[in-house]
């Protein structure tokens, strides 16, 4: 049996090479021999970016959705203060996720219905739940929720392997 | 029946040109279509483009005359000029064609005589749905995935309305004959509705984007696993809310995982690479057939390509080259023999990691 006959610019495949080098250069970084609960969740967020990071590059622009993580993830902590005042400004995003997420849904509730005749509650939570979903109609909004299905359980099944992999030793 | 195949044909045209979204092709095709109308030879004393509505002439340049039927193809013929630079979005075309199919109802009924009702009724249902088993067929080769089950929809749906049509009596006929009344009355023909549906340019606009939202409400129950049994768009909505949600947190989980688990691993990925010596690669190891761990292998010959590029992306290390002879699991007994444990676990997990990926 034949085992190197994947397709070597699948999605899988882009995605696995990215993120081992991202988890590499993790690892290289900090002394692996500490176990400090801090330095675990440290490293755990790190891991999770870099997993959401490498996923949003392997899909590129072609995504709305990988769109908007990016520009998230540009536009993050190093740079707070201005990025979230950059976020409120833009047209990107009608609500940032930063700031107060409660005050927002009873807005995004009482303007979204009107504006955008949607599936009522779910298509709400669903927005809130796809990157980048809040400024989409519904029609986009199910395309877009479709193809992140998709690349989530391929990030989740090559993370699987690799961390079942690791742990056998 | 030239006229009759002429329709046809034009109307699975215009079908093909329908459903999803306008693409250049698609507009290019239409645009031939169009011009192709406007030059055929005509037949039966009307040009093609009038004998697709099957109205007699006279009323056909009237209703293409129309100053309020802003969805028709076209004013006249030699207004398609100007129709080829704004182009119309697919709704328009999904009109145009119900359209057509209408005044196929408007025109037979016409042509024929009144009271003939129950054989016309059965001939205008029997047609379309020829036309319409064509149309899937025919449009099925010339689309793209997504726009297909928009466009077997939408005949799926006509198939319904024409069993429909048979099953109920005076109404739908009554319907048929004023329709087909007010066809020969009004100077404009409003041939796009269906049979018992609103008119309106709005309710179509949205009866087409409701089309659309429905099948790929569709798509997504496919994706999402135990999704198909349920019925009702806010069920459904919730099955995929709560699916995302749980991909999310394994995701999360996934990575603490990682990051607890990576500290018992002395080794590093690239010191594996880099300190990799070349007897290891020269020795022959029994070859064991790995489960495979990836669902999705595929049978193309491209191992060597992906090892190339494995080697060139992550490691640029040319080590990896002189792998591809010896695709083999190296098992700790053999590695054990001549290499201390570390080194040992190391390459065994490098080999691991490029063999189940």
């Amino acid at each position: 049996m034949d085992l190197q006959n994947m397709n070597p610019s699948s999605l899988k495949s882009r995605f696995a090479t990215r993120f081992l080098r991202a988890l590499t250069k993790i690892n290289a970084q900090k002394p692996i021999s500490s176990s400090s609960s801090r330095e675990i969740f440290q490293r755990y967020r790190r891991i999770k970016v870099a997993a959401d990071k490498s996923m949003a590059y392997s899909v590129r622009s072609r995504r709305s959705w990988s769109r908007a993580t990016l520009w998230r993830l540009r536009t993050r902590s190093p740079r707070s203060r201005l990025a979230t005042l950059a976020r409120r400004s833009s047209v990107k995003t009608r609500t940032t996720r930063a700031a107060s997420h409660g005050a927002t849904v009873v807005d995004r509730k009482s303007h979204g219905k009107e504006n955008k005749e949607d599936g009522g509650v779910e298509a709400e939570e669903l927005r809130e739940l796809v990157p980048g979903g809040e400024a989409m109609d519904l029609c986009n909004l199910l395309d877009e929720t479709a193809h992140y299905i998709k690349c989530l359980t391929t990030q989740v099944q090559v993370m699987r392997t690799i961390a079942n992999l690791y742990s056998l030793h | 029946m030239e006229s009759n195949a002429g329709t046809k044909e034009t109307r699975s045209n215009l079908t093909a040109s329908d459903g999803g979204e306008v693409t250049a092709f698609e507009s290019l095709q239409f645009t031939d279509e169009i011009h192709r109308l406007i030059l055929a030879p005509t037949t039966d004393n009307s040009s093609s483009f009038t004998a697709l509505l099957e109205l007699p002439p006279p009323q056909a340049v009237e209703l293409l005359h129309s100053p309020d039927s802003p969805k028709l193809i076209a004013a006249s013929p030699p207004n398609v000029e100007d129709f080829q630079g704004s182009f119309r979005f697919p709704s328009n075309s999904g009109l145009i064609e119900r359209d057509a199919r209408f005044s196929l109802f408007s025109g037979e009924a016409n042509n024929s005589n009144e009271k003939r009702n129950s054989p016309e009724s059965k001939n205008v249902s029997a047609n379309p749905e020829k036309n319409v088993k064509s149309e899937p067929a025919e449009t099925e080769s010339s689309q793209p995935l997504v726009s297909d089950p928009t466009v077997e929809k939408r005949s799926i749906k006509r198939k319904d309305r024409e069993n429909k049509v048979k099953g109920s009596t005076k109404k739908s006929k009554t319907v048929a004959n004023e329709n087909s009344e007010d066809a020969e009355k009004l100077p404009y023909v409003h041939v796009r509705a269906r049979r018992g549906q609103a008119t309106d340019s709005h309710s179509l606009a949205e009866r087409a984007r409701r089309e659309k939202i429905n099948a790929r409400m569709k798509l997504l129950q496919e994706l999402v696993p135990g999704c198909n049994k349920i019925s009702g768009t806010a069920l459904v909505l919730d099955e995929i809310i709560n699916h995302v949600q749980s991909l999310q947190r394994q995701v999360e989980f996934l990575s603490m995982r990682l990051a607890a688990v990576n500290p018992r691993i002395d080794f590093n990925l690239d010191s594996v690479f880099t300190s990799e010596s070349g007897s290891l690669m020269d020795s022959n190891f029994p070859s064991l057939v790995m489960p495979a761990i990836w669902p999705e292998v595929q049978g193309n010959g491209h191992r060597q390509q992906y090892q190339h590029q494995w080697h060139l992306d992550t490691l640029q290390q040319p080590v990896w080259g002189r792998e591809e002879v010896c695709n083999n699991y190296i098992t700790p007994e053999n590695s054990l023999l001549t290499y201390d444990s570390s080194a040992n676990s190391a390459t065994l997990q490098a080999n691991h990691l490029k063999m189940e990926l």
